[in-house]
């Protein structure tokens, strides 16, 4: 742009001088001036001539600089173009390195399947067993249930004392849905016991003895039957599954229980079959159990021990295994057993439950002899306050020199809770009353029959702590006779 | 040795049994105040279907035989372990019982 004005400025120049000039003068120039003049031209036209050859090279220039300017912006574009490829090469190989890592590891997992497969495969060759499936995980719990009893009493021509500390925890243990694992214990502190020089017992210190009451594995195998192994609670009426010192409306137990076991090694099958939409329900058992052993062995009714006295020959502690190790009671064959019980609730407090049970199997050694038990038991509720309950019970046991015994006998217990009467006796504490009495009799089928009366009371300090009380009239006679009438208080509480 | 038949204990146990059948009596006159040990546990809400309720089946089935215990007195796993007890213990039916559980274990402790 500079060189096209200088020379539009000199063009511009000459014309104005031209104009500037006048004509008349020009008439008037010399050779001289006309000389000078045109030597002017000729340098002006030098000077054009080469401004022009500037302003070719400047344009040259121009282009040359714009040509290198192109191509700077193409290489700059081309470098753009090559970073954006490389962002985008770099992603992907990024990303083709993880599916790659991804790859790997099912390549691998695959591979140890198919290693463990292989081994798999190779262990049913060599032991072909069905694979066991694995259990729920993280689902056990461990539960601690159960009682404990204090009592103070009072028999006829001896001197009151408390008579029992009594502590049985039941330790429950769920590993999963469907198996538990239950063993109740009866921890009690007693006097120890001396035999004097004179033969009788005195007492001297204290022991611990520890029980174990049952222990069982429980196995829900579907809704309708369950498998139960261990030290079972027999299920020979109802009272020993449902006695636990804080279910029990009065301390002891009903005197013909002594004539059934409470408890038996073996295996069951037991379950309920609801009936309609009511809540009624059958239910059943059916056990395997070793069953009463011999003491000595024999099948005779009676042995005599060390110090002389005359005692049942028949063991209902039989778990098959003494503890010097070898098998006890050797009798032939195990005993079986069970219940078969109907439950009809008319609505909640107002049901009715009957049920019978027995069992029978071989005693002594030689097996044969048999003792067979048969029990129906009964329950009924009417309203929240009223519960009548008992059992009958007979068993035969065979022996070898007295025939066929028939240890035998009843109970029937009633109770009643106070608060039923609290529409119209407002008596404070009432509520938390309740009265009981029971009639119970007992023949051990070897001359000795009792009978035994009984009125107490419940009063409930709350749902389970318990303090309770009663008086029993106790009548024998046989020669196992020597009961005596007594009172009892007991504290009992439920955990 | 005592007599199998005697005059008083017969008559004490004779009054104990005329308490019970006052019971008896009692048990049908309508409840007005059950108190707090005897009344079991009633039911919440109504049953959607024909089917009982956990709560009525709870105090069908569990206060025939001990007092009521309440639902926070243990957590829900400890309920879970304590029904599978009863379930074998009890002789319940599957289905009661798993409706039973149902029940404690809404309001079950912590």
């Amino acid at each position: 742009m500079k060189i096209r004005s200088k020379i539009l400025g000199i063009l511009a120049a000459g014309y104005v001088m031209g104009i500037a000039l006048p004509p008349r003068a020009a008439a008037e120039v010399s050779d001289e001036d006309f000389n000078a003049l045109k030597e002017a031209v000729r340098q002006l036209s030098e000077k054009v001539q080469k401004l022009e050859q500037t302003h070719e090279e400047d344009q040259k220039l121009h282009d040359q600089d714009q040509q290198k300017i192109q191509q700077l912006q193409q290489q700059v574009g081309e470098t753009q173009k090559s970073a954006t490829e490389a962002q985008q090469n770099a992603e992907t190989a990024s990303q083709m390195k993880l599916k790659l890592g991804q790859l790997e590891e099912q390549v691998e997992a695959q591979k140890t399947a198919t290693e463990a497969q292989g081994k798999a495969v190779a262990a049913a060759q060599v032991q072909p067993v069905a694979p066991v499936p694995s259990g729920p995980l993280a689902t056990h719990n461990f539960t601690l249930a159960g009682d404990a009893e204090i009592q103070f009493g009072k028999t006829t021509g001896q001197h009151s004392a408390f008579t029992l500390a009594d502590f049985a925890p039941v330790f429950l243990y769920r590993a999963g849905d469907n198996v538990l694992f239950e063993a109740g214990f009866d921890i009690r502190l007693q006097n120890g016991a001396v035999t004097l020089a004179s033969g009788q017992t005195g007492n001297s210190g204290t022991t611990t003895t520890i029980d174990l009451s049952f222990a069982t594995l429980d196995y829900l195998l579907n809704d309708y039957v369950t498998v139960v192994a261990g030290d079972m609670i027999l299920p020979l009426g109802t009272y020993a599954e449902r006695s636990a010192g804080w279910l029990n409306k009065i301390p002891d137990d009903p005197l013909p229980r002594a004539v059934l076991p409470g408890t038996g090694i073996g295996v069951q099958l037991r379950g309920s079959i609801p009936v309609g939409q009511s809540g009624q329900q059958i239910t059943y058992s059916a056990y395997a159990a070793n069953g009463p052993g011999s003491v000595d062995g024999s099948g005779r009714a009676t042995f005599v021990d060390s110090s002389g006295n005359v005692l049942p020959n028949l063991d209902f502690g039989n778990v098959g295994i003494q503890s010097n190790g070898n098998t006890a009671n050797e009798h032939s064959a195990v005993s079986g057993g069970g219940r078969l019980g109907w439950f009809f609730p008319l609505k909640p407090s107002y049901d009715l439950e009957l049920g019978f049970s027995g069992q029978t199997g071989p005693w002594n050694n030689s097996g044969g002899q048999n003792w067979s038990a048969l029990v129906a038991d009964a329950a009924l509720h009417i309203s929240p306050y009223f519960e009548l309950r008992g059992e009958y019970i007979n068993t035969w046991w065979q022996t070898t020199d007295m025939g066929t015994l028939a240890p035998r006998g009843w109970w029937v217990q009633g109770a009643y809770k106070l608060a039923g009467l609290n529409q119209n006796l407002n008596v404070p504490l009432v509520n938390n009353l309740e009265l009981v009495s029971r009639l119970d009799w007992v023949d051990d089928g070897l001359g000795t029959r009792t009978q035994r009366e009984t009125v107490g009371y419940v009063y409930y300090l709350t749902n389970t702590l318990l303090l309770e009380g009663d008086y029993e009239w106790l009548h024998t006679r046989g020669p196992n006779a020597g009961s005596s009438n007594k009172w009892v208080f007991q504290l009992s509480y439920g955990f | 040795m005592n007599d199998l038949t005697p005059l008083r204990p017969r008559l004490l146990a004779g009054i104990g049994l005329t308490v019970i059948a006052a019971a008896i009596y009692t048990g049908s006159i309508p409840i007005v105040n059950a108190g707090p040990q005897a009344a079991p546990a009633a039911p919440e809400k109504p049953a959607e279907s024909n089917a009982l309720s956990g709560a009525t089946l709870y105090a069908i089935n569990c206060s025939r035989c001990h007092q009521e215990r309440f639902a926070t007195e243990f957590t829900p796993g400890q309920w879970k372990t304590i029904m599978i007890h009863m379930r074998v213990r009890a002789n319940l039916p599957a289905a009661q019982a798993r409706e039973i559980l149902k029940y404690l274990q809404e309001d079950a402790g912590n």
